[in-house]
């Protein structure tokens, strides 16, 4: 009984806050015809550390020229969640969409997807080269259950005839700190394992049943680069930079690829604009089959990060002007160099959709 | 111990003299706002805490020290793994700190020449000035290796019947982090063991040789008694140090969360590591609450930890004092 008042309270409050934010951005829109605004003034930010280089070192000195400073602090995506949820920032940034329970405690928060990239899949296995080994989801799923124990397991082999794998113990990585990255990885595993399902789950951390951790990318990867035999997921970014053994991962379309800009945005090309949910929580891993040659190659750890403001809020105008900024053209193709892929349109339209529930 | 007193009553004398003077009270006031600011903080700090993991508290009462498992997918979390690694990482690096704190302190009052005993002094203690996360990365680039590659299978072929010395697949072990930790306390217990040896009276010395006792036979018969409370609150002060350290242990420890083991050549997480591993990233109530939780039963034994550490040197200073 009392919930079913709430849901009407709350919906009441939703159709009036629509209305009176429909009507501040007809009036901004007329505002914005007539002469070109400058804007001033400052926004503060907190949370993922992914997208941190994003913004610190692009969006925000870009956006400063246009009169906004931008403050952002990279403190994680969790920590980001609970600073936008108090309040004690304009805005905060995750790699994973609000659980039910957080978008609950945000009260009236949206989460806009603003960029797009992936995790990966490296390995560390003597007499292996980039991209030659071949992995499906459902062996790396068997892996990180414990299942499949050496690399050359007949499961491994039967995906790699061509490669002559070693008699070694495999020795599962995985980050041991909450993050972007183990969202998109076990995100992916459980779609594609019934077990991983059933025994792990996805989140930002979860319960590994085997492994070794490391603290952020960096740990990670010295686990791998230190132990031979080793298997983990580091962000597609720092794989780059830093010259690790990609394996490459078979998509749901049957195609074993690797991950680049052109297969991270064909994973999100694939996103149909009637499957986009109202609250804009996009899963993009083992992105669906494809008959369009142009998509074939989706990578499918891909994944979006999202931007959480609150709908009510004083600096509304700057807010806007902001994601608006940090999706156009130009500035999405800055961040490429970091690895950020294009969004698809119907991706920025539910995101301009979204933009315009916010209001001061 | 003498001066000590007589320098404590010389202060004391001229405020009791001139108690009315503006610039007395001041000074008055301020000290005691100071000490009462410190005490309210803590007070505080524990408050705040115990209130943070009130949700994990009601929801898991006492059975969290008992349960293994810590998955925030399902909100099912317990310490009990977290407790079994702490202990294990902080005693395991008691046992190898000690001896080595007491050699260095014995090497520094007794046994060095006296030229090399202040740079030396110097050095250890700057051990103790090294960052813990640099020690961390030291840990996880130069250690970890060294251990899996050498140290762990050497153990292990020796020692392997011990269930402790098992082997090690990756660098990221118990064993690793028992030694950054070893490398963390060994200052602290150094040198107070160091301050303590120099406080031995030195006609008990002087005697004890002038009886015929070699070196050692003074060390033993008495140094060591002379010392022996001092150095015991010391082991405990290491102990509060190597259970309360975080980042280090975070860093090589491998965050491996499923079950307790005795083998040091696993990974395994400590209290304090998965408090700062997680903290950031946690996104249930309950995941943040029963991080809270972990921080209480830090806070109860860092508590434990430094009375039984005064209790001791009261006990050990009272008994000196009657026996002279």
């Amino acid at each position: 009984m009392p919930k079913h008042g709430m849901i009407v309270r709350t919906s009441l409050v939703l159709v009036a806050a629509a209305l009176v934010s429909g009507l501040a951005v007809n009036a901004a829109g007329a505002a914005g015809k007539k002469h070109h605004v400058r804007l001033s003034g400052t926004l503060n930010g907190a949370g993922s550390s992914l997208i941190a280089p994003a913004i610190q070192a692009m969006w925000s000195p870009d956006f400063k020229a246009k009169g906004v400073t931008v403050n952002y602090a990279s403190v994680g995506s969790g920590a980001g969640i609970a600073q936008i949820t108090a309040r004690t920032v304009d805005f905060g940034a995750s790699d994973a969409p609000m659980t039910g329970a957080q978008a609950a405690a945000c009260k009236g928060c949206v989460q806009i997807p603003w960029a797009l990239t992936s995790t990966s899949v490296v390995v560390n296995v003597p007499g292996v080269h980039q991209g030659q080994l071949h992995l499906t989801g459902g062996v790396v799923a068997k892996i990180y259950l414990g299942q499949i124990t050496k690399w050359n397991d007949p499961a491994i082999k039967a995906l790699n005839p061509g490669l002559s794998l070693p008699d070694l113990k495999i020795t599962v990585a995985h980050r041991s700190d909450g993050s972007g990255d183990t969202y998109a990885f076990t995100n992916y595993l459980h779609k594609v394992s019934a077990p991983w399902r059933h025994q792990v789950g996805y989140a930002t951390s979860v319960n590994w049943p085997v492994g070794v951790g490391g603290k952020g990318n960096s740990g990670v990867a010295a686990v791998i680069g230190s132990t031979p035999g080793s298997i983990g997921y580091v962000s597609v970014a720092y794989v780059l930079q830093n010259h690790l053994t990609l394996a490459k991962m078979k998509n749901a379309s049957g195609k074993y690829t690797l991950p680049t800009i052109k297969s991270i945005e064909s994973a999100a090309q694939l996103v149909k604009a009637h499957k986009i949910p109202a609250n804009n929580a996009i899963s993009i891993t083992d992105a669906p089959k494809t008959k369009n040659k142009k998509y074939a190659n989706a990578y499918p750890l891909a994944t979006f990060t999202y931007i959480i403001v609150p709908k009510k809020s004083p600096q509304a105008a700057l807010i806007k002007a902001w994601i608006n900024f940090a999706m156009s053209a130009p500035e999405q193709k800055r961040i490429q160099k970091l690895v950020f892929a294009p969004m698809p349109k119907v991706v920025v339209d539910a995101a301009k959709k979204t933009l315009k529930k916010i209001h001061s | 111990m003498s001066t000590f007193d007589a320098t404590g009553s010389d202060a004391r004398r001229p405020f009791t003299g001139r108690r009315a003077r503006p610039g007395d009270l001041l000074l008055q006031g301020v000290a005691a706002l100071a000490a009462l600011g410190a005490t309210v903080l803590v007070v505080l700090i524990a408050y705040k805490v115990v209130d943070g993991a009130r949700l994990s508290l009601s929801t898991f009462g006492l059975g969290f020290l008992t349960h293994t498992v810590w998955d925030p997918v399902h909100g099912r979390f317990g310490a009990a793994e977290f407790l079994g690694d702490t202990a294990l990482t902080s005693i395991g690096a008691l046992v190898l700190a000690t001896p080595l704190a007491l050699g260095i302190a014995l090497f520094l009052t007794e046994l060095a020449p006296r030229w090399v005993r202040g740079p030396v002094t110097a050095l250890v203690e700057t051990l103790a000035a090294i960052p813990s996360v640099v020690i961390g990365l030291w840990g996880i680039l130069v250690l970890g290796p060294v251990m899996r590659d050498h140290v762990i299978p050497a153990l292990h072929s020796v020692l392997g019947f011990i269930p402790l010395f098992g082997p090690a697949s990756t660098g990221s072990t118990v064993f690793t982090a028992i030694i950054v930790l070893t490398i963390m306390i060994l200052p602290i217990v150094s040198s107070i063991s160091r301050e303590l040896f120099l406080g031995v009276p030195a006609e008990l010395k002087e005697a004890a040789f002038g009886l015929g006792a070699t070196r050692w036979e003074v060390v033993r018969g008495v140094m060591f008694p002379y010392a022996r409370g001092g150095v015991a609150a010391a082991m405990i002060l290491g102990l509060g140090r190597a259970v309360g350290e975080a980042i280090a242990v975070a860093q090589v420890i491998g965050a491996f969360d499923n079950g307790f083991s005795w083998n040091l050549g696993n990974p395994g997480d400590t209290l304090a590591a998965k408090i700062a591993l997680d903290y950031q990233g946690a996104t249930t109530k309950l995941e943040i609450s029963s991080l809270f939780y972990l921080g209480v039963i830090l806070l109860v034994f860092s508590l434990v930890v430094n009375l039984l550490a005064q209790w001791i040197v009261r006990r050990v200073s009272r008994r000196q004092g009657l026996a002279r």
